[in-house]
């Protein structure tokens, strides 16, 4: 029995030897990116996974088209399952032993900072195309070289453009935020507050609720009773499904106004396709935003019917598509030369717009306010607000 | 005063969700002095098993979202029964993995492998289902019954209907049956159940496929309100469990008295300051098992240690 263990052992060490050995030759002719996000665990995993689906159609297309300086892309994907000690294990992983050129991800926040110093560092570029916690990009403004990107929404200038709507929209002045608790909602919150002060109002209400709450009509009823008009969700899609829902059981409806995560397929799945239509939100693209957001769209769509986010698609596919453009114009697969490249972009055509100079030095967010506009749900699509309110929104509305 | 009668609803709706599962506790706990400490994971397969027959009925993949033209109340109804079929048959399988090794031994290792268990079996339906949650529109459809200005949904008092149903039946068989003198027989003393001629392990077993049937018929039950994921039952189960604990876990009135006062006292307490609906809440528990150890309704039990 031992010999016989051993003897498969043996042949095991041979067969992995022999693989080792052959790995080098090809990851000459390979360009390494990584995606490191959450695609099964926290309620924004399919943020990661349709990410996922973006970041493989940008690298298919890529080499289809001979790839970049002659060499293939190839992905890398690891999933952090939305856990900090994970995410660093991953990104470590990513850096020392696949040795990728940059890396796409994550989707929680929380994760980004739990890692952050590792590819800033080890001298890895790398585009968040989820997450949108303002400090991500801004941690390392201040060094010689800042190596976080980011082509994604970002909660200060969403939030800032919610904060001006709804006080265009309200006719009594009285606004409430609404959110959860997790990191998420509290950061929201915070955020809000401080940019309602810029405007110089001071919410009537402040309500909080748990992340698996499903009943939030206590809390509705002292946002109702402090007579706000309009109410600010700082959570997620599902949450602020379930925050309609309560104003539904109440038969109260002020304006209700929501971050980029109502574009998600739960708010319409858990509200119903009427009642979501009555929350106002940020969003960075829709599919149906430009043609080529409707051609990747219908590709996505094809390959997996069950895609949740279409927008963190696209985020994901002009992700790898501007790594993609500063690695052909550093001419390099150096972390440090890839970095410039992407401070020192020209045009590139991404999905969700045409990019022209997306980063500099003191700017490493690819979309600000102005790529922003609001949305909401119609007749199951997601379509564009376009009211007279919205027209009325000047640059100078926009405090931050 | 709307807003308080909107609360004892929307209290009460919550609180039917709570005690439905803490009756899931009390039919082990009365027969094997253990409970199944995944039960919240049971709810998992629960939800997910039914649902997706549903779908599969409906001609779509096991995954992605049920329309409500797709949902009647008799499919809803089948659904549920294979739900619970399925799920209590993982019951047996928790007996046998996570039970039967440490039961009557003394210690908290059953506190561990059924915690265990309930983990294994949350990932298995990650691994089949994937994290994103399903929407399940309710059979009873999605309007919101009015009272006196306070919003109910059909799906809700469905919940509470069937909450106490199911309580009004454990305490009848508990109670009144052979079976239920045999359940309290073993409870009592295995051995000398064991000598008196039942079989103890049967009866071990069929308490375990009853609560995890209970866990399976929640999680279709309570699909329509929070949807169906593989984390629906992360934060009902510790709530549910606390309830059973306030109410007394040996008796069934007690779980659900224990889930109708947690879910008042939480959306009461929300009126006042949400963030202080926890603090309450366990507060609460601290106190009631300082006066009553046994929980509200609880026998007074006189454990040797």
């Amino acid at each position: 029995m031992t010999i016989l263990l051993s003897r498969r052992a043996l042949s095991a060490l041979l067969v992995t030897t022999s693989l080792a050995f052959a790995a080098p030759a090809l990851a000459q002719n390979e360009i390494k990116i990584g995606y490191n996000a959450d695609q099964s665990a926290s309620g924004v995993a399919e943020l990661g996974i349709a990410g996922l689906y973006g970041f493989q159609a940008a690298i298919e297309d890529i080499n289809a088209k001979g790839g970049v300086l002659g060499r293939k892309l190839v992905g890398v994907v690891r999933d952090d399952v939305a856990s900090p000690p994970k995410s660093i294990q991953n990104m470590n992983e990513l850096i020392d032993n696949e040795k990728v050129a940059a890396v796409v991800g994550p989707t929680n926040s929380g994760n980004a900072l739990a890692w952050l110093h590792i590819p800033q560092q080890k001298k890895v570029p790398v585009v968040s195309h989820v997450a949108t916690a303002t400090d991500i990009t801004a941690r390392y403004m201040k060094e010689p070289q800042n190596y976080i990107f980011r082509v994604s929404m970002v909660d200060r200038e969403q939030l800032a453009l919610l904060a001006a709507y709804a006080i265009k929209a309200t006719k009594t002045k009285n606004i409430a935020i609404i959110a959860d608790t997790t990191g998420y909602g509290q950061a929201a919150t915070k955020d809000l507050l401080e940019i309602l002060t810029l405007h110089g109002i001071k919410p009537v209400a402040i309500e909080k609720f748990g992340p698996k709450d499903t009943d939030m009509t206590s809390q509705l009823a002292k946002v109702k009773a402090a007579g706000a008009d309009m109410v600010i969700s700082g959570s997620l899609g599902d949450a602020t499904a379930q925050v309609l829902k309560s104003m539904e059981k109440m038969d109260y409806y002020p304006g209700l106004l929501s971050t980029w995560g109502s574009i998600n397929t739960p708010l319409i799945n858990i509200a119903g396709p009427k009642l979501a239509e009555k929350t106002i939100f940020a969003a960075s693209t829709t599919e149906d935003a430009n043609e080529r957001a409707v051609a990747l769209h219908k590709r996505l769509i094809a390959k997996h019917p069950n895609m949740p986010a279409f927008v963190s698609a696209a985020q994901g596919y002009d992700a790898v598509t501007l790594i993609a453009a500063a690695i052909a114009q550093a001419n390099s697969t150096d972390g440090e030369k890839i970095q410039q490249a992407l401070e020192n972009l020209g045009k590139v055509q991404g999905i969700i717009k045409a990019y022209d100079k997306p980063f500099s030095k003191e700017q490493h967010e690819a979309l600000g306010v102005a790529d922003f506009h609001l949305a909401q749900w119609k007749d199951g699509r997601v379509v564009k607000v376009d009211n007279e309110i919205v027209k009325a929104l000047t640059a100078a509305d926009l405090k931050r | 005063m709307t807003a308080i009668l909107q609360a004892l609803a929307s209290g009460l709706a919550l609180g039917a969700i709570y005690g439905l599962i803490a009756l899931g506790f009390n039919i082990t706990y009365a027969t094997t002095k253990t409970f199944n400490f995944g039960q919240g994971a049971f709810l998992v397969p629960g939800s997910l098993v039914g649902v997706s027959l549903l779908l599969l009925a409906a001609g779509k993949p096991h995954w992605g979202n049920l329309a409500p033209s797709e949902m009647t109340l008799l499919s809803y109804a089948l659904a549920t029964l294979a739900s619970v079929a399925v799920v209590g048959a993982i019951g047996i399988l928790l007996y046998y993995c996570a039970i039967k090794p440490f039961v009557g031994a003394g210690g908290l290792n059953w506190v561990l492998s059924t915690i265990g268990f309930g983990i294994i079996l949350q990932n298995a339906a990650l691994a089949v289902w994937g994290p994103a949650s399903i929407a399940v529109p309710s059979p009873l459809g999605n309007e919101v019954w009015r009272i006196a200005g306070a919003g109910i949904r059909p799906q809700e008092v469905l919940i509470a209907g069937v909450a106490i149903s199911v309580m009004v039946g454990l305490d009848i068989v508990l109670r009144k049956t052979r079976f239920g003198k045999a359940l309290r027989a073993v409870a009592f003393n295995p051995q000398a159940a064991a000598i008196v001629g039942i079989n103890v392990e049967k009866i071990v077993i069929i308490a375990f496929v009853i609560s995890s049937s209970l866990a399976g018929l929640a999680g279709m039950l309570i699909a329509p309100i929070t949807t169906a994921s593989v984390f629906i039952g992360l934060g009902v189960a510790l709530k549910a469990f606390s309830a059973a604990i306030v109410g007394g876990l040996t008796s069934p009135r007690g779980c659900m008295l224990g889930g109708f006062l947690l879910g008042i006292i939480e959306a009461l307490v929300g009126l006042w300051r949400a963030e202080m609906r926890e603090i309450t809440i366990f507060l609460l528990i601290i106190i009631v098992l300082v006066l009553r150890p046994g929980g509200l309704m609880g026998a007074r039990s006189v454990e040797k240690i």
